[in-house]
């Protein structure tokens, strides 16, 4: 990592020249409560100083809510052909549990089958984070994820008077030589960044309990009892599945134009809380209840990637805790799973 | 530097199925059809190899894709059949479709096949209920075709009532030989019947292999597993020796859609055929 310094006296005029130069995304102030990234025109739209909002930013871009796969044409013979479509564009102000939650699709879409609709979109986007305040229901802490070491171009820490940078990238770097005034560190500003993330990382309030949760939860897997409890509340609507920023279950779908004759191979955010998640033809379903459904969330955000890459899929960001109408806490649940094992 | 390119290309991705044609259909029974199918590319035709157990997306044009595991043999590389039960929109169209229609083809998938290699020179067990016939014929077909590299074969298959009996034909004629046993049941005989009554998995305790020298397979509607992995049990067959192949909801068949998960596992991907040691104790996965 390239650490450099860029004096807030600075920091404008290199977000002015990034929004005349190239195409941004970045944090707007939507209402009272909420921010929403969107494409930004002009440098005073910029609000950096955002706590919540809904849909995750790297998300929006990378994996839409709909998206074209393929297009074909039917008549004598039919045509069909995959279709891939991405924008460079530079996402400003995502914080670290955000991409955090970038950096697991990014590991999802590229291995095993790689999915290029997602990678093309990836490989336009340049990502520069800042740190943002944790809300009341955000865990990031404990899920590793309130510090980031990968995913983005360029990273902004703000030391009070000056920016102290991290350059993960050379299309970072070139970014920050063609619009922005930046000089080298010196001792005091790594030492100063030291002291601003050990007062950050304080400001995570909610307490979870991860401990040897892996195998409590394996412990409790089929007590039906406390899972009929968690889920008890549960409206099946899905909330919680579009607000995370790592659910990424889709649906594919062919859709046919008006002409009848054209049409695209499509697919859209499916989500596994709403019972035809796991319908299958001749109606049966390997998903029916709402608590083997909420058990299966829980195990696909804390158990499923700490098997396969080492990591939960949770970031601990807290929108769904947000978000779930029926006041469903995943930070609570762990806790109370933790209690209900007993270890 | 450029940084305001929109870009659209078009390019062959995991989800762009090739065009291939119906060459046959060929009605098994009152609900189930069989389709010949060939890719229209000569290359990729050529390409086209699978291993029994795998399965295909199949795309009718406008309408959607749906995964159908492959009943033929991997030894015939001109075309393959799929078997189709008329029961949801995909299927329903492809039951009107008549030889020279078009469909997409994407696949085969599955890392998780019938391992034939490691049954040779070892006695097989097909247990198959209903339209859990479809993905194992393909294997019975690979034993048949190669039938002295193999010990004692045995098929045990139950069906609700005697109409429904997939590949009734070819089954009979097999009868006659001595390649393979044949155990037959259903659960309403009608009047000719004169096999057993029942469900499969009261044929097992009737075995009598060593469980050292026998590979299990197992494939059938959800509900069946449970049974007959109990009754496979009592007989001491060893779970790495039993293969099954599971049904859950696909939608991309490669991975990416997630509804086939089952834990950390992806049916589509690491399946569709799991030995009993792998999921045991895999949550729900029977």
């Amino acid at each position: 990592m390239l650490y450099k310094i860029l004096d807030k006296n600075h920091h404008k005029e290199f977000l002015s020249n990034l929004v005349a130069n190239v195409k941004m995304v970045g944090p707007k102030k939507k209402d009272d409560s909420c921010h929403d990234f969107t494409s930004i025109k002009d440098v005073d739209e910029i609000d950096t100083a955002y706590q919540k909002t809904t849909i995750p930013p790297a998300k929006k871009i990378l994996f839409p809510s709909t998206e074209n796969l393929v297009r074909f044409r039917l008549g004598e013979t039919i045509e069909s052909e995959g279709l891939l479509e991405s924008s460079e564009t530079v996402l400003f102000g995502i914080n670290a549990w955000d991409i955090a939650g970038m950096n697991f699709l990014d590991r999802f879409f590229s291995t095993d089958f790689a999915d290029e609709n997602y990678i093309a979109k990836r490989k336009a986007l340049t990502v520069i984070g800042i740190d943002t305040e944790p809300t009341e229901t955000n865990f990031a802490h404990y899920m590793d994820s309130e510090y980031v070491i990968e995913g983005f171009d360029l990273y902004f820490t703000d030391l009070g008077d000056r920016f102290f940078v991290r350059i993960a990238t050379a299309k970072g770097n070139a970014l920050l030589d063609r619009f922005a005034h930046i000089k080298d560190i010196e001792e005091n500003d790594l030492k100063d960044f030291n002291k601003y993330m050990n007062v950050y990382r304080k400001k995570f309030k909610l307490e979870i309990n991860m401990k040897n949760f892996l195998d409590n939860f394996e412990n409790i897997y089929d007590k039906k009892g406390v899972w009929e409890e968690l889920a008890e509340k549960c409206y099946s609507c899905g909330s919680c599945n579009l607000v995370c920023p790592t659910c990424f279950c889709f649906n594919v779908k062919d859709d046919i134009n008006l002409d009848l004759k054209t049409g695209q191979k499509m697919r859209e955010w499916d989500s596994c809380m709403i019972p035809e998640y796991g319908l299958v033809a001749g109606e049966h379903n390997f998903r029916p209840s709402k608590e083997n459904r909420l058990k299966q969330r829980y195990r696909c955000k804390l158990i499923t990637y700490k098997e396969k890459y080492g990591k939960n899929s949770c970031v601990g960001c807290g929108r769904c805790i947000e978000a779930c109408l029926a006041k469903i806490n995943i930070a609570e649940d762990i806790n109370a799973i933790k209690k209900e094992v007993n270890v | 530097m450029v940084l305001n390119a929109e870009k659209k290309e078009t390019k062959k991705t995991i989800y762009t199925p090739d065009l291939a044609t119906i060459t046959q259909v060929k009605e098994l029974t009152p609900t189930e059809k069989q389709f010949t199918i060939e890719l229209d590319d000569v290359h990729k035709r050529k390409e086209f190899s699978f291993e029994p157990g795998q399965f295909v997306e199949l795309t009718v044009f406008g309408l959607g894709e749906a995964p159908f595991s492959i009943p033929s043999s991997p030894n015939n590389k001109e075309n393959f059949e799929l078997c189709v039960r008329k029961i949801g929109n995909v299927s329903n169209a492809l039951h009107n479709m008549e030889p020279g229609a078009k469909v997409g083809i994407r696949g085969p998938y599955g890392k998780g096949y019938f391992p034939y290699e490691k049954m040779q020179g070892k006695n097989v067990v097909i247990v198959a209920g209903g339209i859990g016939m479809a993905p194992v014929r393909s294997l019975l077909k690979v034993i048949l075709e190669d039938r002295s590299s193999y010990n004692d074969f045995t098929l045990i298959y139950g069906c609700i009532d005697p109409n429904n009996i997939l590949y009734k034909q070819e089954i009979e004629e097999l009868k006659k030989s001595n390649d393979i046993d044949i155990k037959l049941t259903v659960d309403n005989p009608d009047d000719q019947w004169d096999e057993h009554v029942g469900v499969c998995t009261n044929l097992i305790p009737d075995l009598d292999y060593s469980p050292e020298d026998t590979f299990i397979v197992v494939c059938g509607p959800p509900i069946m597993y449970k049974f007959v992995i109990l009754e496979l049990e009592d007989k001491s067959f060893k779970p790495e020796n039993i293969f099954l192949s599971l049904e859950r909801r696909m939608e991309c068949g490669v991975g990416k859609c997630n509804h086939c998960h089952i834990g950390n596992k992806l049916v589509c991907v690491d399946g569709p055929v799991f030995s009993l040691w792998e999921i045991r104790n895999l949550k729900e996965a029977i």
